[in-house]
């Protein structure tokens, strides 16, 4: 991108009108808590949020609950993946293994990951193996899922073809298999990433004793209210990057998607 | 004669007694019945017949996508297809699809290499290849674009050069230009036949568009309603390399009443036993 392009991008209709938007809602709420409005009486006005901003993030202590809430929301996630594509794949491909672990798959999926926390703090030796669990099955069922489901439309013709070009088993899985799931699996990371970020901060409400759920929480149980919306805010703009480097990834692996 | 998009010439293909019958629930489908057919090294044969006669069954036993029930069918005196041996798909009968089959995750070049990094020449070697082939049918300048970015007539002439740098005994085309615009699909047809013009093969090519079956083919076959068997064989004996202009000749106006003539009686036929069937 040259300079020009990031000029327009930077003043571009779009970008105003959001900014616009954000600012008025900042305003609205700044406004309504003086008039104490009602629903509004309790709520710290932006003005108080931003000025305890500044002692907040000074604290290594701030930073080092996003670290952890991203180390475990990072090493669930991969996890989640390690296990959930290549299962996804082998089910997708042979009848046999989709007709044992289906069932067992579809009886476990409805169950909302946090109300695995109970069992999952029984089970594993430490709180933080539990809520590692917990964060992972929130993203194992729908990359299992995506890729059960991209595997069973990829387009025979492309096999045929692959086989009338002369490949090998081998070559059909890496280069047909493969590359043609490849987008579901992209759509499957965007949306786990998204039940992940629930799930760690549930978890953290209920058995944490760091991370950004355990900021939010503790700072209700402590008083600090301005506090409790600088943690809201720092899950939602983790979440947001986090869903946006999903997204470059996808851009980058996927080349293909960008000219359908 | 020597050219990127092979040498080989074509291979001899005989169909003999050919039956099919599908049996998906036990409701048995008789789709092709005791057909046969011979192709030529080297001949254009042209499949013509009513929609659901039995076309893309016998072109999908040749390829080696399914059984047939009795029958054999031969490729240079080898059984390639019999009621118990079904030789898997390989580069030498390559098909090309109704609806296009170019890998979207690999750009022009990356589809064309493919054929030749599979059956195992190393990356640097197909790659060459591929770029004089493009170069030689003129589609360098796409070389490196998705199929998503090219229009539909660039993506049929890329997938077949896809099929030809495997240099391919037999080319299977089942209704490659369906659905095309007439111009853009002239300009594909003329395309094909420069390609085979630089080097023959034996075709076997399947369309319901009868100026396009005259045009191309050193043969017109035209098919029953279902079950498949051979009504007719129209010879086309037009000199090669041909262009456009055979079809203003006087004979290619002679040809086609023929074929029009023959492939609408079957075409009756076919609507008949339809509404004969609903009723
Ligand atoms: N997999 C299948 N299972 C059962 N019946 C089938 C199957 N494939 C094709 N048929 C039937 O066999 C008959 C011949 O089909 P085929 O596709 O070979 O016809 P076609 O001549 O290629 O038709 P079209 O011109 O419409 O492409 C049809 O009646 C079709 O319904
Ligand atoms: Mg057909």
């Amino acid at each position: 991108m040259n300079v020009v392009k990031i000029k327009k991008a930077i003043f571009s209709k779009t970008l105003l009108r959001g900014f616009i938007s954000v600012a008025g809602l900042i305003l609205l709420w700044e406004v309504g808590r003086r008039l104490k409005l009602p629903g509004l009486a309790a709520v710290p006005a932006p003005s108080e949020v931003y000025q305890s901003i500044s002692a907040s993030i000074s604290q290594p202590k701030f930073w080092d609950h996003w670290i952890s809430s991203f180390s475990r929301v990072i090493s669930g996630f991969i996890a989640a993946q390690l296990v959930g594509i290549p299962l996804g794949l082998m089910m997708a491909m042979s009848r046999t293994f989709h007709a044992t672990t289906f069932p067992i798959l579809e009886i476990m999926r409805p169950i909302p990951p946090l109300a695995w926390v109970p069992a999952s703090i029984i089970f594993w030796p430490t709180t933080e193996l539990s809520i590692a669990f917990v964060i992972f099955l929130g993203a194992f069922f729908t990359v299992v899922i995506n890729v059960i489901g991209s595997a069973r439309n990829i387009d025979v013709r492309y096999i045929r073809a692959a086989h009338s070009l002369g490949s090998r088993p081998w070559d059909i899985f890496w280069r047909i298999i493969l590359p043609a799931v490849l987008p579901g699996i992209f759509i499957g990371m965007a949306v786990g990433m998204g039940i992940t970020w629930e799930v760690v901060v549930a978890a953290e409400m209920i058995a944490g004793k760091s991370g950004l759920g355990y900021l939010t929480w503790s700072s209700y149980v402590g008083g600090n209210y301005p506090q409790i919306i600088i943690g809201m805010i720092s899950i939602g703009i983790a979440g947001y990057i986090s869903s946006s480097l999903i997204r470059l990834l996808g851009h980058y692996v996927t080349p293909w998607q960008r000219t359908q | 004669m020597s050219s990127a998009i092979g040498h080989s010439g074509g291979g001899r293909i005989s169909i003999r007694n050919v039956t099919k019958i599908y049996d998906p629930d036990g409701a048995k489908v008789l789709a092709v019945d005791n057909c046969s057919l011979e192709i030529e090294a080297g001949e254009f044969c042209v499949l013509v017949g009513p929609s659901g006669c039995g076309k893309t069954t016998l072109l999908n036993a040749l390829a080696g996508f399914h059984s047939i029930t009795s029958g054999t069918i031969e490729l240079d005196g080898r059984a390639v297809c019999t009621a118990t041996h079904t030789e898997p798909p390989s580069a030498e009968r390559i098909v090309v699809f109704q609806n296009g089959a170019l890998f979207p995750w690999y750009t022009v070049l990356e589809n064309i290499t493919y054929g030749p990094e599979v059956q195992g020449r190393s990356r640097r070697e197909a790659r060459e290849q591929a770029l004089d082939v493009l170069a030689e049918l003129g589609l360098s300048p796409i070389a490196d674009r998705y199929p998503g970015e090219i229009s539909s007539g660039m993506k049929r002439r890329v997938e077949i050069a896809r099929a030809l740098i495997n240099d391919p005994k037999v080319l299977l085309l089942d209704e490659p230009f369906r659905a095309m615009d007439a111009l853009t699909k002239g300009v594909v047809q003329e395309f094909l036949l420069r390609a085979l013009d630089k080097v023959r093969k034996s075709v076997l090519f399947i369309t319901h568009d009868l100026e396009e079956a005259l045009f191309l083919g050193d043969r017109v076959v035209i098919m029953t309603t279902r079950p498949a068997q051979v009504k007719k064989t129209i010879l086309v004996d037009f000199p090669r390399p041909r262009t456009f202009k055979v079809r203003s000749s006087a004979r290619y106006l002679e040809l086609k009443a023929q074929v029009f003539d023959a492939v609408h009686e079957e075409a009756r036929k076919a609507f008949d036993a339809g509404e004969r069937e609903m009723a």
